[in-house]
């Protein structure tokens, strides 16, 4: 579980997130959601203590403050928005850097070929002698998945789950490769391991997330099951335009239909 | 077809696609034994025509002509020897100060050389050969050997800390404001040094230009002491530093996801860098263009990878400088040309040709 207790954020002097808990259990996805600016990515370099916060964050009950780089490493893995690489790195060697850092917990026999195995569940097998730098962007956002899963593979070790931090994991893929990246999220919590995703489509938030927390302007409004976050006063409070929630042909799962980019007429008085 | 090899199953199995771990064993194996033939010859050449043969004959009881032994013996061991070593620690230490400024930059172009950190570990060492005397004898007094290169360490450590303030802001180097700062840092520098000369009396002014020439010429075994555990001790906490440096390539925020303490990574890296360069600098007046070339041409051929790229930079540094500080004792025999000519005469047109016709492994 990781439980976030009332953190504040200020960057370069501005107060960014004001107040926010939120809980993320394990065997669930939990999604981020909220416009831009809201302080969703904010949040999420506050977990990878990448800023200075007040408050505390628990990571199984330990506050994640008082423990060392590389015990985080072994417990939660970061994919980050998008990185490039000053040097001519291969995919494989890219992949493997993940086997190096973290605890994968796989059989040492087995690390040897966890780079391809990773490759293979982002639908990049075949891709290991290509160079990093060479390939889109989207290819990139891929290769850099399947070097966190590596660095935390089994997603529960001795009990312990472990736990993958997205920060926008399908910006710049394709509806197949969305998809599919959402499927290997889901399949993490589903084998006991928890993940936090920072989500913009809230189609693939409502398809795929166990909770959503909505931020707005550094604060949460809303926290909890999809059905109760994403409902149309809710999402009209988080985004500022009028959503109407309607139910996907499969029953029960909500999905969002936008309209128009039209303030409501609330807001534009305001 | 006749007389096609067939590897083993199990070895293509054992190496995955784009893993160029056989190759950089391979070349980490092979340059070591470049570096034993760079020493023999580093042994064997000069002005002298002193023959290590002969001493060891001499030695197993086959020799004629004592004189000519002691003679040898004096050449060899006096001469040579610590020359050798020396080129063996200053080529390492800055091939591999190179390699650490790259990683800690994230950028191909960083080198202590061009960035300034040996102009601030120059600056260093000329105010110990000018002031050494007088306003910092206290100084020079108390460190005896190691107050060169002391001050260049701390020259080259103070340089290095500003560059990295100037340059990064929020974990990225911008390499403009890096080389821009560079080039500042390098003219601040220069111009201290420059007064420092004005002031210097005739005989710190002989030994600031027999020094700063850029030379192994001058090699003793009071500088192997001197300077050789400082460069040492730097390359061996630069071993340490191989899997941080790979972390480091994704970015100073990846590499703290991925277990790195980055900010005690960065002051351990200055620390070092500062270390090898102002030890070198202070024993060899600054010798160019190893920090770039070595770290480069090994990218090349081994791939990025630091857990093979630094121990073969540092190889193949060590053998680079031994081969260039012998040809500039035969090139012109008995007269010497200083390193720093060899170096840059080969180092320059060589870089050019593989950034001609290599352009596309530079991913920037």
């Amino acid at each position: 579980m990781i439980a976030i207790d009332s953190i504040n954020v200020s960057v370069g002097g501005r107060k960014i997130l004001h107040d926010v808990s939120m809980e993320a259990p394990a065997g669930k996805l939990t999604a981020i959601i909220g416009p831009n600016g809201s302080g969703k990515s904010t949040l999420l370099k506050a977990l990878c203590r990448d800023y200075a916060y007040s408050g505390t964050i628990f990571l199984d009950g330990r506050d994640i403050a008082t423990m060392s780089p590389v015990e985080i490493a072994g417990l939660r893995a970061v994919l980050p928005q998008s990185s490039n690489l000053p040097f001519p790195f291969t995919v494989r060697e890219v992949v493997a850097m993940g086997l190096t850092a973290g605890r994968p917990g796989v059989h040492p026999r087995a690390l040897q070929h966890l780079p391809e195995e990773a490759l293979a569940r982002v639908d990049l097998s075949g891709f290991g002698a290509r160079f990093y730098g060479e390939l889109s962007g989207g290819e990139q956002q891929r290769v850099q998945l399947a070097r966190v899963l590596c660095q935390v593979w089994e997603p529960v070790i001795d009990g312990v789950p472990r736990y993958l931090f997205l920060d926008e994991p399908v910006s710049s893929l394709d509806i197949k490769h969305q998809l599919m990246i959402m499927d290997v999220a889901k399949s993490f919590a589903r084998s006991g391991g928890g993940v936090i995703a920072v989500l913009h489509d809230l189609n693939l938030t409502a398809l795929y997330a166990d909770a959503i927390t909505a931020l707005r302007e550094g604060q949460v409004v809303a926290s909890g099951r999809p059905e109760a976050v994403l409902t149309d006063a809710v999402l009209e409070a988080v985004f500022d335009v009028p959503l109407k929630v309607g139910a996907a042909p499969k029953p029960g799962t909500p999905f969002v239909l936008p309209h128009s980019v039209q303030l409501t007429k609330a807001r534009q008085v305001a | 077809m006749a007389g096609t090899m067939t590897l083993p199953a199990s070895d293509i199995l054992a190496r995955p696609a784009g893993d160029r771990s056989h190759i950089g064993r391979i070349t980490v194996i092979g340059l070591v034994f470049a570096l034993l033939a760079a020493m023999v010859l580093s042994m064997t050449t000069g002005a002298s025509g002193a023959s290590a043969v002969n001493l060891i004959r001499h030695w197993l009881g086959f020799g004629t002509d004592d004189t000519a032994a002691l003679r040898d013996y004096a050449v060899i061991v006096n001469i040579r020897m610590p020359r050798m070593i020396l080129g063996v620690l200053i080529g390492a230490g800055l091939a591999v100060s190179g390699l650490l400024m790259q990683g800690l930059f994230r950028n191909p172009l960083a080198d202590p050389g061009l960035v300034g950190v040996s102009s601030g570990a120059a600056l260093g060492a000329v105010i110990i050969i000018v002031l050494g005397g007088t306003a910092l004898a206290p100084f020079t007094t108390a460190l005896g050997i190691w107050s060169l290169p002391a001050a260049a360490f701390g020259g080259g450590l103070l340089t290095t800390f500003v560059l990295y303030r100037v340059a990064t802001r929020g974990g990225q180097t911008a390499i403009a404001t890096m080389l821009l700062a560079g080039i500042a840092i390098g003219a601040l520098a220069g111009a201290f040094s420059g007064v420092l000369t004005y002031i210097a009396s005739e005989n710190q002014l002989r030994d600031l230009t027999f020094w700063g020439m850029g030379s192994l010429a001058g090699a003793t075994w009071i500088k192997v002491l001197a300077a050789g555990p400082i460069i040492f001790g730097a390359l061996a906490v630069a071993g340490f530093l191989a899997k941080g440096l790979n972390a480091m390539t994704l970015g100073e925020a990846t590499a703290s996801h991925l277990g790195v303490p980055v900010q005690r990574f960065k002051r351990i890296t200055i620390v070092a860098v500062a270390a090898a360069t102002g030890a070198s600098v202070a024993v060899s007046g600054g010798i160019a263009f190893v920090g770039i070339v070595v770290p480069h041409l090994l990218r090349l051929i081994i791939g990025p990878d630091h857990r093979y790229l630094l121990p073969a930079t540092a190889l193949l540094g060590a053998t680079f400088l031994l081969f260039c500080d012998a040809l500039s004792r035969t090139i012109v025999a008995p007269a010497e040309l200083p390193i720093g000519i060899v170096t840059a005469a080969f180092g320059g047109p060589f870089f050019l040709w593989i950034l001609l016709h290599r352009r596309s492994a530079f991913a920037w």
